[in-house]
């Protein structure tokens, strides 16, 4: 693999350093990543002109690529705020987690994995992971013990609870996905308009084909009746709006502003 | 900061090495595999952060032909030669699947370093390289350089003793605080808060002496709070686990007392000249209130360039832009 050589010419200390702080916070939002981008060449080289981020994320990933790794970008599920964050793309298993979690953790991991995409709202909620304890390898684990794993990968943003339900957070879709998608070809569910992974969003009730809160947002914009890409039926469900980075700045972020748009499925 | 490469020029350390079931320790070569010369990088490493910083622990040369280099090699081989004498060995693996172990390598140290998790030799054998053991000088080697390239990071052995390596940046230190990223900065300031208080005092701070700072946070052991959550488990365990601060017991002392040092960490990644700009921004006052430690300070500073030369300028933390 001697070619990588013939990459590396485009790697200055700005997108170095760029690529250690990026990893150093595991994921950052697309406001903080262009404010790190700047950072970086206040550092290094002062005079020049910021690179567009897009261009400038496609010129580092042209140099990870034969390290197969690369900056990916993706949109939370639940209001379509950018996430970027570093990812392996040679792992097929939960390797990232592997270093900082026991054996019995990863496994309540998968459990909690599992019940999250074989559910229809893309949330498994907190008794029934708590009630397959008994099943997981290695130590034993109580039910007061998991409670508190449960909190660590929420801390870690493996995991995001909302009123006691679980669902993936945004950066575990963006590292797992591949996996996700490898290991349960069967069960996934994926979204009409971007062909990526789908936990949580809204479904048509007549054909079932379903679709992320954003990308419905987007391709319902302005569509005074919305209707199923698929089946023409009329689309029952609240259209969210569609993120606007300045306005979210304005309004401050509140966590507490977003609704909890879950989708159900009568 | 602390030169550990001096260590690992030394011939005689392989004598020290310590013969744990991990049979080929760094700077401890098995001979010179075959497959060394097909998996090495021929072409040498572009950019400033180069090879030449970057310490491998296996005190490799990057350039096969330097004579006492090999004579090293050759030494620590013959030295060890015994153990694996007996068997032929087996067939060396082909370059692609060492490049790959290399980037596997990669991606631990990186995600290690992400969590602030110990890079422990014995866990990379286990969980990286496994049976490519054999290999491991030259994986190592490959691993290192590619970190130092693409990501300006040197891995280096810290501590040979405890066989421990440290992703030590190769570029000059950024300010902890500048980078103001908010999920960051809670975390940042309180272990900022605790170093200071160490700091200043010149010696180990009592915990009550900590508490007491921290209450002007608002902050008390036996609440929770909403950012740092169990706030003494967070110092005393994780902050410790990290190796930002040492939490010891005060000898001597009835009932128990227990006190806080910098860490390991906080000392390679942390400068005194910016616990003192930290200091003049949280009290508003001059970093010379406090005139000894400042010295101290610019003191370190003035060392920190003179050891590295070749490193831009060190930005002048008081006087900001």
């Amino acid at each position: 693999m001697q070619g990588s050589t013939r990459r590396m010419g485009v790697m200055t200390d700005v997108h170095r350093r760029f690529l250690q702080l990026l990893m150093t916070h595991g994921v950052l939002e697309e406001w903080d990543v262009k404010r790190l981008q700047r950072h970086c060449y206040k550092v290094h080289d002062r005079n020049a002109t910021v690179d567009k981020l897009e261009d400038f994320i496609n010129n580092i990933n042209s140099v990870l690529e034969s390290l197969y790794i690369e900056i990916k970008r993706g949109v939370t599920e639940d209001d379509g705020r950018p996430i970027y964050a570093l990812v392996n793309l040679a792992t097929t298993s939960i390797s990232k987690m592997a270093t900082d979690f026991a054996e019995n953790e990863l496994d309540l991991f998968r459990k909690a994995l599992e019940l999250i995409i074989d559910s229809e709202t893309g949330f498994a909620s907190s008794t029934n992971i708590l009630n397959l304890v008994d099943q997981l390898k290695g130590k034993k684990m109580r039910k007061k013990e998991a409670e508190q794993v449960l909190q660590k990968f929420v801390q870690n943003k493996w995991l995001i609870e909302k009123e006691g339900e679980f669902t993936l957070h945004g950066r575990a879709i963006l590292e797992m996905e591949q996996y996700i998608r490898e290991t349960y070809p069967d069960a996934v569910k994926i979204c009409n308009i971007c062909h990526s992974l789908l936990i949580q969003g809204q479904s048509c009730e007549t054909c079932g084909i379903r679709m992320h809160l954003p990308c419905v947002a987007k391709y319902f914009q302005s569509n005074a009746e919305p209707r199923c890409p698929h089946c023409n039926d009329y689309w029952p469900h609240e259209i969210p709006e569609v993120f606007d980075p300045e306005k979210q700045r304005e309004a401050g972020i509140s966590k507490s502003n977003k609704k909890s748009l879950r989708s159900r499925q009568h | 900061m602390s030169e550990q490469s001096k260590d690992l020029s030394d011939p005689n350390f392989a004598a020290e090495a310590p013969s744990s079931e991990v049979h080929s320790s760094p700077g401890v070569p098995e001979g010179v595999p075959p497959s060394e010369t097909l998996a090495e990088p021929q072409s040498p490493p572009l950019g400033p952060t180069a090879a030449p910083q970057a310490a491998q622990p296996p005190q490799a040369p990057s350039d096969e032909d330097d004579p006492k280099a090999l004579q090293q090699a050759a030494e620590e081989g013959r030295a060890h030669q015994a153990p694996s004498a007996a068997q032929p060995g087996p067939a060396p693996p082909a370059p692609a699947q060492l490049v790959q172990k290399a980037h596997e390598l990669m991606w631990y140290v990186l995600v290690k370093d992400q969590k602030k998790m110990i890079i422990w030799f014995p866990d990379m054998v286990k969980d990286v390289i496994g049976s490519y053991k054999k290999w491991c000088r030259s994986i190592l080697r490959r691993t290192s350089l590619i970190l130092a390239r693409v990501f300006g990071l040197h891995l280096r052995l810290t501590s040979l003793h405890t066989m421990e390596f440290a992703l030590v940046k190769a570029l000059e230190p950024e300010e902890l605080d500048r980078v103001a990223l908010s999920n960051r900065m809670p975390m940042t300031g309180l272990l900022l808060m605790i170093l200071s208080l160490i700091y200043v005092k010149g010696r180990g701070a009592r915990e009550s002496a900590v508490w007491n700072v921290l209450r002007i946070l608002g902050l008390r052991p036996w609440k929770k709070h909403s950012t740092f959550g169990d706030v003494r488990k967070l110092i005393t365990e994780e902050f410790v686990q990290q190796n930002y601060l040492k939490y010891q017991r005060v000898p001597y002392v009835e009932p128990p007392e227990y006190e806080f040092f910098w860490g390991s960490r906080a000392s390679r990644e942390i400068t005194k000249l910016q616990i003192m700009e930290f200091l003049a921004r949280v009290f508003k006052k001059d970093p010379q209130a406090w005139p000894s430690r400042y010295r101290e300070a610019l003191e370190e500073a003035r060392a920190l360039r003179e050891a590295n030369p070749a490193a831009h300028c060190p930005r002048s933390s008081v006087s900001e832009d």
